[in-house]
């Protein structure tokens, strides 16, 4: 069933190892800021290494984009490799070395784009921390990107899995990086262990490929592919995408591993943008769109990922709905949003999924940056009831204006690059034949809405409206010390707010770092609609398509041409119109609809929100809904109850009869023994004649019985 | 071979200078003997001519010591018992300038004991003669029975014991395997020769059989030593009441000799018994991996966590050794070295904390990377080495026994049959999800999180040398070595694989036949039908 591929053969080119840079200056950077950390360096040395060699490994990946020439392989030395034989499965090779083809290149130009501004931003942002923590923020963020970079450039699973587990090291590092406070602890160690349930199915499908293709290595594996050599699938190839799968669910937050990334919302709001919302959570995107033609390897494989990025999109946009933190809000978003890159890998288009992901990295950066410039200034507030107005106040307009670009792209906004790339997606699953893929579509177009909703809700509340700010709990200003509270997530006020608002409290506005990187951000969130607009209105090709076209990601694949491809693509229709213009039509309903709810709800009469909440909430057959979209869903709670606890109640019971029973009874017990059959035989040694006497002739007695029992069984 | 008794006999040498020398330089005599110790055997293994190349293993010969019984004073290397030897004596100066403050009382017996102990460990990875390689097993119980004894915690005698006595009753076991198989080599060939060569040779002819109790008997004195479950629950409370160089010491080195004399007795001298038994170890490992983390999870003493983590890690170990391909056998070598140095720093870093708080306990002292920092640093490194992040020395051990039991159902294609699978690594593989989430809480709870501490000043008081905040220049001196140890070897591991490699494949020699003929035997039982049909359609 496998069809064939043509995925482009990788040449060797070790002259392109200058490549290897951006994988070692960030690397070199961690060094220099583990040194800045163990020196106690006052200043602000950490920061400006980390920008300094991170904007080197972005210039050295833009050299690569313009000197590239087809894919190839950069060996660099070798790291896990051994054979113990001559045949194809009696070696292991997992060397370091890159593998650089167009995917790659997309990947890794806004990965480091995005790190160098980001770092840029939190070099003000985290000033605070000078001095504290400020150089081990930055250690952070260079291992950070150093196993971003050799995710996406390794050229072998193994190097891949490096720096996935990296990039899990990274995020735990950097979401409890403020390790006073319990949250935050507690929310990395999450991120992490929901991680690894992830990796082990990444662990289990690189196994799988091994046992079965006798490598690790792209090129190999995908000229494997290009042969078609499998003649029929058995199924240990067939459960390979799922233990892949499992992998990409895991690091992008996707059902059911999804809970971890709101707590992750713990750490620094630089860290959210760019590790929880930019980078490190499309790598699962990466991973199947890089392992793309082994999708095919089981029928449903990619119809499972269009389902559960679908219903991943649409249960995170509805809790999205009833948060009242901006970066839950944001954090769900970012959540829904890689629900729909899914559904695009999911329905056959690589491309609508790695171009939502670019366009979206943008987008939500910018976001959470703005998010965090608010935190900063107001003292870690971010309950969105609390917060009005802020474009008239003078030194905020940047952020508000910055934030209402990031709002429009994130709702869709017709025209704006988001909307392209959305509509990639959804075009995609509406046109399918299959029928639960164009349910999925409606289903994302429905999403599209709650999304338009939930992103002008917070717009309307915190940026318009009239002036009116409550600062946060936290005395930034002072070093963060053990007393201050977790930020607020549910909305009752924090105890020591009441006591600062009586001081009279200046928000301090953002200054060059952080307004710069926020314009060319929305600049950026600008320049990426431009190869949505060449295809929609100037009718050129997409450079996003191009770029993946040229890469083991390509379409061609998916599901709807495996099954009578001719029948629907000849005339697509969406409600009855031709399918771009009814897709357009919808999509800009859905988006405008949205905002016009979110306008109403939460600047017109903003009474009218909290009544409709109250409304709800008596009826006893619609109060479910808000319970459970502001409780999440109880998702954790029910994790708790199914796994945590049984396990954790298992363990203390194997703890205990560890102890008093494999120890107490069974060793010691046995340990007693001789002692007891000592005591049975103790008289006997009482001193007494006839005791000894009685020994012997009981001992005499074995010996011939032993004899005798030997002698009967005639020596054998 | 000079060299090789020299690192033997130097601490010896030294343990008796420090016997008849002053109290005050009792230390520094242990610190010199350990270091010549190290030197001597760091020498050896730069001129070492077989690294790459296992036809170069020196053939070695030693006096005679009781010609009629055929023993002798006979010892050499091969790449694996060198990187362990290696491993002991590093870890050794180490453990002897780790006890520097928390040893004040009886230093000199200490010190002398602790040379004995290194001495005896080299000893018996160097022993080319099994009944020498039985002498200083089971010697380095006496060392460290009376270190546990004397310096312990509160249990001490009560650990001490059960640990003496419990590997001593293992070892019986090894012991009368040994003479059993010099017995049958002199029954062929008429003269008594303990040469584990020679008596690798002999007991590979024996009928399968006979091999199936002989690896048996092999069995129960390793799998004590490694701990396998369930024979493990000496291991928790020696490493709960030993004192910090005992724990490293025990964990890094002592227990290596279980694996190790898996890797040197039991399964090259019976490949057949082996094979038989290839599944049931594999699973008692797998039940210790799940079981040990699970355990793990739960346990509020530090030390006794580690303890334990340490069972669920050498579970891992044996599984890769029992997946009997070179895969395996590489990534179990490789992890006994590599626990050695991730543990062994654990075990380290609480010993620090523990002497400036006199507890272990994880509810009462927490939050320590606000009162240590430094310490903090080393202990978050060892802790996510002993998780097996990449990058980082753990991660390659574990990866390639994980790797290496998946692998080991696929016959006719690696070279290696084997009846372990994908389902044996799945279930394994959960340990990995186990130790982050135990190690991890551990940090939670000792590295991260508001700051704890016991108000304890009388405890501080009574403590002879009191200690800086932070760790001072003589323990960071100690992590440091280790610290490069775990980064290097993680990122580097190709050589030392290429060592291990020829080594693997030498003790695997026998085992694709045997495998084979296990398979075809038992076609017959349900479970192995399972096994053959799918081997079977892999081999055409």
């Amino acid at each position: 069933m496998t069809q064939l591929t043509s995925i482009p053969q990788a040449i060797i080119a070790p002259e392109l190892s200058w490549v290897g840079l951006a994988l070692l200056l960030p690397l070199l950077a961690a060094v220099g800021c583990a040194l800045c950390c163990a020196l106690r360096v006052k200043g602000k040395a950490a920061a400006i290494i980390t920008i300094l060699a991170l904007a080197a490994s972005f210039g050295i990946i833009v050299k690569a984009y313009f000197a590239y020439t087809g894919p190839v392989q950069v060996p660099i030395f070798q790291w896990l490799s051994f054979q113990w034989g001559t045949g194809q499965f009696q070696s292991f090779t997992a060397n370091c070395g890159m593998y650089i083809d167009t995917l790659t290149l997309y990947w890794m130009l806004f990965v480091t784009g995005l790190g160098t501004l980001i770092s840029i931003y939190a070099s003000e942002y985290m000033e605070g921390d000078c001095g504290a923590g400020y150089s081990r923020f930055f250690f952070g963020i260079c291992i950070f990107l150093f196993s971003m970079s050799a995710l996406v450039l390794g050229d072998n699973l193994i190097m891949l899995y490096l720096g996935w587990e990296g990039v899990g090291l990274a995020s735990y590092l950097l979401i409890g990086y403020d390790y006073a406070r319990p949250a935050a602890v507690a929310a990395g160690k999450k991120a992490f262990i929901m991680n690894r349930i992830g990796d082990l199915g990444l662990a289990l499908g690189i196994f799988m490929l091994w046992a079965n293709y006798g490598t690790v290595q792209y090129s190999e594996l995908f000229a494997a592919m290009n042969k078609g050599g499998q003649t029929s699938v058995d199924w240990e190839l067939s459960v390979i995408p799922f233990l892949l799968m499992l992998g990409a669910f895991g690091k992008s937050a996707q059902i059911p591993l999804f809970t971890w990334l709101p707590d992750a919302m713990e750490g620094p709001t630089p860290v959210s943008a760019l590790i929880h919302a930019a980078t490190m959570v499309t790598a699962g995107v990466y991973l199947i769109a890089r392992m793309y033609p082994f999708f095919e390897l089981h029928p449903q494989a990619l119809a499972t990922v269009a389902w559960v990025g679908g219903l991943t999109a649409l249960l995170a946009a509805t809790i999205g709905m009833a948060q009242y933190d901006i970066k839950r809000v944001f954090a769900y978003s970012t959540i829904s949003q890689l629900g729909y890159m899914f559904l695009g890998l999911g329905v056959g288009t690589t491309f609508g999924a790695c171009y939502h992901t670019l366009t979206h990295a943008f987008f939500k950066a910018l976001l959470f940056l703005t998010a965090g410039a608010i935190m900063h200034g107001f003292a870690g507030q971010l309950d969105l009831r609390k917060l009005s107005g802020l474009r008239l106040l003078p030194g905020w307009r940047i952020v508000s204006w910055t934030m209402l670009v990031g709002c429009l792209w994130l709702s869709a906004f017709p025209y704006t690059a988001a909307f392209f790339s959305k509509d990639a997606i959804l075009l995609k699953a509406l046109t399918s034949v299959r029928a639960d893929f164009r349910f999925l579509g409606w289903l994302g177009l429905f999403t599209a809405a709650l999304t338009a909703y939930y992103t002008f809700r917070v717009w309307f509340r915190v940026c318009a409206g009239p002036l009116h700010f409550e600062p946060g709990a936290e005395g930034h200003h002072e070093p963060h010390d053990d007393t201050h509270d977790k930020h607020d997530t549910h909305g009752k006020p924090a105890p020591a707010s009441a006591a600062k608002s009586t001081h009279a409290f200046h928000p301090h506005a953002p200054r060059w770092a952080i307004n710069g990187v926020l314009l060319i951000l929305a600049l950026g969130a600008l320049v990426v609609g431009i190869p949505g607009y060449n295809e929609t209105f100037a009718h050129k090709d997409n450079w996003a398509q191009q770029m993946i076209a040229g890469s083991s990601a390509m379409e061609g694949a998916g599901l709807a041409e495996d099954h009578g491809a001719e029948v629907s693509e000849a005339h697509p229709t969406v409600l009855g119109m031709d399918a771009h213009t009814g897709l357009t039509v919808v999509g800009c309903t859905a988006s405008i609809g949205g905002i016009l709810v979110a306008w109403y709800l939460h600047l017109r009469s903003r009474k009218s929100a909290d009544q409709l909440r109250a409304a709800l909430l008596r009826r006893w057959w619609i109060r479910w809904v808000p319970i459970c979209m502001e409780n999440k869903w109880y998702v954790d709670e029910i994790y708790h109850a199914c796994f945590r606890l049984p396990m954790w109640l298992g363990a203390q019971i194997l703890s205990f009869g560890d102890r008093h029973f494999l120890d107490g009874v069974m060793v010691d017990g046995l340990a007693k023994l001789p002692i007891a059959v000592g005591k049975l035989f103790k008289p006997l040694y009482g001193g007494a004649l006839q005791g000894y006497a009685a020994t012997m002739a009981g001992g005499i007695a074995l010996v011939v019985a032993w004899l005798s029992w030997v002698w009967l069984r005639g020596f054998n | 071979m000079l060299l090789i008794w020299t690192s033997i006999l130097f601490p010896i040498v030294a343990a008796f200078a420090v016997a008849i020398g002053p109290t005050k330089s009792a230390k520094w005599t242990a610190f010199a003997g350990t270091l010549a110790s190290l030197g001597a055997l760091t020498i050896f293994a730069w001129n070492f001519p077989a690294w790459h190349n296992a036809e170069h293993f020196p053939k070695t010969t030693g006096p005679s010591w009781i010609p009629h019984a055929g023993i002798t004073f006979s010892v050499g290397f091969d790449t694996v018992s060198l990187l362990l030897a290696l491993l002991s004596a590093f870890l050794m100066p180490l453990c002897i300038v780790g006890s520097f403050s928390a040893i004040t009382e009886r230093t000199k017996e200490y010190y002398g004991w602790f040379l004995v102990l290194g001495s005896s460990i080299i000893l018996a990875f160097a022993a080319r003669d099994a009944i020498l390689f039985y002498i200083g097993y089971e010697f380095t119980l006496v060392p460290m029975t009376l270190i546990i004894a004397i310096y312990g915690g509160t249990e001490r005698r009560v650990a001490a014991v059960k640990m003496f006595l419990y590997t001593f009753l293992g070892s019986m076991f090894m012991l009368a395997t040994l003479i059993y198989i010099g017995w049958e080599h002199r029954l062929a060939v008429g003269a008594w020769d303990f040469d584990i060569d020679t008596l690798t040779k002999t007991a590979t002819r024996l009928p399968s059989s006979t091999q199936y109790w002989v690896f048996a008997a092999f069995m129960v004195g390793f799998a004590v030593k490694v701990p396998l479950f369930p024979l493990h629950t000496w291991l928790p409370l020696a490493h709960d009441q030993a004192p910090t160089a005992g724990s490293v010491i025990l964990a890094s080195a002592m227990l290596k000799l279980g694996t190790y004399g898996n890797y040197r007795f039991a399964l090259p001298m019976a490949p057949a018994g082996g094979a038989d038994l290839m599944s049931f170890v594999a699973v008692l490992a797998i039940i210790a991996i799940i079981y040990a983390s699970l355990i793990c999870w739960v346990q509020t003493d530090a030390k006794k966590l580690i303890a334990y983590s340490s069972v669920a890690h050498l579970g891992l170990c044996m599984l890769g050794l029992f997946a009997l391909n070179p895969v395996g056998a590489e990534g179990a070598v490789f992890y006994m070295v590599n626990h050695g140095l991730s543990t062994g720093a654990l075990f380290l870093c609480i010993g620090m904390f523990y002497e400036r708080y006199h507890t272990k306990d994880t509810d009462v002292v927490g939050g320590l990377a606000k009162r240590m920092p430094v310490w903090a640093s080393f202990m978050v490194l060892f802790t996510l080495a002993s998780i097996g992040l990449p990058g980082l020395n753990g991660f390659v051990g574990e990866f390639l026994c994980l790797g290496g039991t998946f692998i080991s159902e696929h016959d006719g294609q690696t070279g290696y049959p084997g009846v372990l699978g994908p389902w044996y690594a799945v279930v394994a593989g959960l340990g990995l999800i186990f130790a982050a989430m135990y190690l991890l809480i551990l940090l939670g709870k000792l590295v991260w999180g508001p700051l704890r501490e016991p108000h304890d000043d009388a405890a501080h008081a009574t403590s002879a040398i009191r200690l800086p905040q932070d760790l001072c220049f003589r323990e960071i001196a100690i992590l440091t070595p280790l610290a490069v140890a775990c980064i290097w070897l993680g990122f580097q591991p190709k050589p030392m694989l290429d060592a291990i490699a020829p080594c693997a494949e030498r003790m695997l020699a026998n085992y694709p036949k045997e495998v084979e003929r296990y398979m075809s035997q038992s076609a017959g039982t349900p479970l192995a039908s399972i096994n053959g049909k799918t081997s079977e359609s892999r081999g055409e």
